[in-house]
């Protein structure tokens, strides 16, 4: 993804395997350092250090500095863009059942 | 986060009415949409919906699987995004059908979200449609 507008949206920043064991490794704790997250993968800091800020760009993560160090943790707000548009499904295939409920009704 | 859809639904009629339903063609364009189903595994065929301006109102479909009468599943490709539909049937002691639908495999990729936004457009596309249907 090269451009800036792709890298913040939450469909991109969730396809990668790597960003979604970041956000796991997040989600099961308050904050994360960056060496702590590095320590779970077999990638530099740079690598990581850049997943990160595609998460960062899409709103999924929030950033801290403490001192010298930087501290991560989960924002799972951007996450329900995904569930609301599953959902839409859910209506349509709703939808459709009530009127296969009509239909096998009429046939008694 | 539960990235499928996964209902639930009982009906009052038998089995073998609602698998019926589920897998005669001319039943199914009453509640679905038009088109060419058949019974067969590997049978590709179509549903289709009236185009509107974001949509040309065609998915390709794919029967999976056949397993009469409990469990029926076929792809579902629309507005570029492929998924996976499938129907399981269990029949009650007391006669009644449960029904119950997966659609999974949404990808998470880019695809995906030029797919939410075409797969929202046309799903309210057609849901205000019917609106109208039932108004009139």
């Amino acid at each position: 993804m090269s451009n800036k507008h792709q890298e913040r949206d939450v469909y991109v920043a969730i396809a990668d395997p790597t960003r979604r064991q970041l956000l796991n490794l997040l989600a099961k704790a308050d904050e994360l350092p960056l060496h702590e997250l590095t320590a779970q993968f077999e990638m530099g800091r740079t690598a990581v250090s850049k997943h990160l800020t595609i998460l960062k760009d899409a709103g999924l993560v929030i950033a801290r500095k403490e001192g010298r160090e930087t501290r991560y943790r989960l924002n799972a707000a951007p996450l329900k863009e995904i569930q609301d548009w599953v959902s839409i499904y859910e209506g349509f295939w709703k939808e459709r059942i009530s009127k296969l409920h009509l239909l096998l009704e009429e046939k008694k | 986060m539960k990235p499928d859809v996964s209902l639930d639904f009982k009906f009052t009629s038998s089995i073998e009415q609602v698998w019926h339903a589920l897998t005669d063609s001319d039943t199914l364009a009453k509640w679905i949409w038009n088109n060419d189903f058949q019974p067969i595994v590997g049978h590709k065929f179509q549903f289709r919906a009236e185009p509107n301006e974001w949509w040309d109102g065609i998915v390709d479909c794919e029967v999976l699987e056949i397993e009469e009468p409990h469990k029926l599943s076929y792809t579902w490709t629309s507005a570029g995004e492929t998924t996976t539909v499938t129907w399981t049937l269990t029949q009650t002691a007391e006669g009644t059908t449960q029904l119950h639908l997966d659609q999974g495999g949404f990808s998470e990729e880019t695809k995906a979200r030029q797919g939410a936004i075409e797969g929202a457009k046309y799903a309210w596309m057609n849901m205000s449609s019917q609106l109208e249907k039932v108004l009139a």
